[in-house]
């Protein structure tokens, strides 16, 4: 079952993450997650006559990034709801803005799966009659786009303080004709395969309770999972090799989570006891 | 996956929501008393808001963490903008979920004949009163006694937001560094909204004063004081 990846990765490996929070300085909270490496274009320019040898170095290039950027605002809670939502809970506006062209009705079934699944994780009873507007921007797109936009979503919610059950970590399986499965595809893998599943876990947790006595159903929570959402055909066994293997990677994924937050954190408020 | 040993404390340590930090079944006849960003589920109190686990003893845990939004908490002293006036409160904005309501006699000898008159746009420093979950939060213009003691109108100065963490940082005591090192060299008057809020007052310093406190928030003490010394060495 050995499969050749065009960036030379094996099929359970991700592509390299990166997080930062706190980025925009009006937003009350803000997150950007990017998948991938971005390949820098050099520029012709530097084409000195003298240094002949040196100029030939500077004309390797690379067209086009391989990575999934996108940048996610959140604004709130703020006062009043909407007229068809209910007013004694607080609701979640999404709000999708594509790197380039008009939002039309691809966009929108973005925001509904991403308002369904922040309404799963936070804790709508808090803030009643409140409304809290998640904007996301995408910024590069190269497969696996809904996954990276639910992970900046719930990084920028914890970055607002907008009061949570537990956080989301999401991540795109695709399955191929000979029932092999990879993870996190890029745009190009996920146009060649049979099928592919957006899936949405929530993160492992810490826990001072002796193990095994917070499950529910005989499983830990980790092993629920939020939301799901799948493209093309793929058989019954393909989707239930798409979902183990994407749970042991949230795992790392949780952890990665995690000490990105952990980073941002401590700075400002190690004294003042 | 769990694996934690049983005993694992996370007092001081960083959490993020969902982590179970206290285990109640184990704790039985003792008062514990929840701060922000914890909450009870049946048995165990879990974490709903990132940030470091703090205990003081002796039962009292909560969650420290810095925001730019803020949450009405009783008893805090914040600053309030008006935004409209009706015929029993003011409507004042505290950059919380809801508006909050200041009622118009909350004034120290308030009675219906001597309503204060505040434009809207006008900054407040007020003291929560109530702040129930679901409710407008109140305010009043007076302390607990009914005395005056510094509430109400700021009409001077500059007023700039920061985040929560910042503002819990700038009253406490012993005085925060930068304020510290200002005063030594400047004569200044801030007024600190737990809000995140900062109207800072002085003759002709006041930019320098509110560049200051804005930088100071993620630095430690020593290098608050270089940042410090950094822009006073540019207006002598």
């Amino acid at each position: 079952m050995e499969v050749d990846r065009a960036d030379g990765r094996n099929p359970n490996q991700l592509r390299p993450l990166a997080c930062s929070c706190s980025i925009l300085h009006r937003a009350h909270g803000s997150a950007s997650w990017s998948q991938g490496f971005r390949f820098i274009q050099t520029s012709h320019f530097y084409h000195f006559n003298l240094f002949v040898f040196t100029s030939k170095c500077y004309f390797c290039y690379w067209v086009g990034s391989g990575d999934t950027k996108v940048l996610a605002a959140v604004y709130g809670p703020k006062a009043g709801t909407k007229k068809n939502e209910n007013p004694e809970k607080a609701s979640i506006e999404v709000i999708w803005k594509p790197r380039t062209g008009q939002i039309g009705k691809p966009e929108k079934e973005y925001e509904i799966i991403l308002k369904r699944t922040l309404q799963s994780i936070c804790i709508l009873t808090i803030n009643p009659n409140t409304t809290t507007s998640v904007i996301i921007q995408v910024v590069h797109d190269d497969g696996a786009l809904l996954p990276c936009a639910i992970n900046a979503a719930c990084a920028a919610l914890v970055d607002a303080g907008i009061p949570m059950k537990h956080l989301a970590v999401a991540i795109c399986c695709c399955s191929a004709e000979s029932g092999y499965c990879i993870l996190d595809p890029t745009k190009l893998e996920e146009q060649k395969m049979k099928g592919f599943a957006y899936l949405v876990f929530p993160n492992s947790i810490l826990s001072v309770l002796p193990e095994g006595s917070s499950l529910v159903q005989g499983e830990p929570m980790e092993h629920g999972i939020i939301t799901s959402v799948t493209h093309g055909a793929m058989s019954v066994d393909d989707y239930f090799h798409c979902l183990e293997r994407g749970r042991a990677a949230s795992a790392k994924l949780s952890d990665f989570l995690r000490r990105s937050l952990q980073s941002k954190l401590p700075g400002d408020l190690s004294k003042a006891e | 996956m769990e694996a934690k040993p049983s005993t694992a404390n996370l007092v001081d340590k960083i959490v993020v929501p969902g982590d179970v930090v206290l285990d109640l079944s184990s704790m039985t006849n003792q008062t514990i008393k929840l701060g922000g960003g914890l909450r009870q589920e049946c048995d165990s109190v879990s974490v709903i808001k990132a940030g470091k686990l703090r205990f003081s003893k002796p039962n009292k845990y909560w969650v420290e963490s810095s925001q730019k939004r803020y949450v009405p908490c009783v008893e805090d002293t914040v600053l309030g903008i008006v935004v409209d006036c009706k015929a029993d409160n003011f409507f004042v904005d505290i950059r919380g979920p809801t508006i909050a309501f200041l009622p118009v006699l909350a004034f120290e000898g308030g009675t219906r004949r001597n309503i204060p008159k505040f434009e809207i746009g006008s900054l407040l420093y007020v003291r929560v009163v109530k702040a129930n979950p679901g409710m407008n939060p109140e305010l009043s213009c007076t302390d607990a006694s009914g005395k005056a003691a510094e509430f109400g109108l700021l009409k001077d100065g500059y007023m700039f937001e920061t985040s929560t963490g910042l503002s819990r940082m700038l009253l406490s005591s012993p005085t925060c560094p930068v304020l510290e090192e200002l005063g030594k060299q400047l004569s200044f008057e801030i007024a600190v909204g737990l809000n995140g809020r900062v109207n800072a007052e002085s003759p002709s310093t006041v930019v320098l004063v509110s560049n200051a406190i804005m930088n100071s928030e993620s630095l430690s003490a020593v290098q608050q004081k270089i940042m410090v010394d950094k822009l006073l060495q540019r207006i002598k």
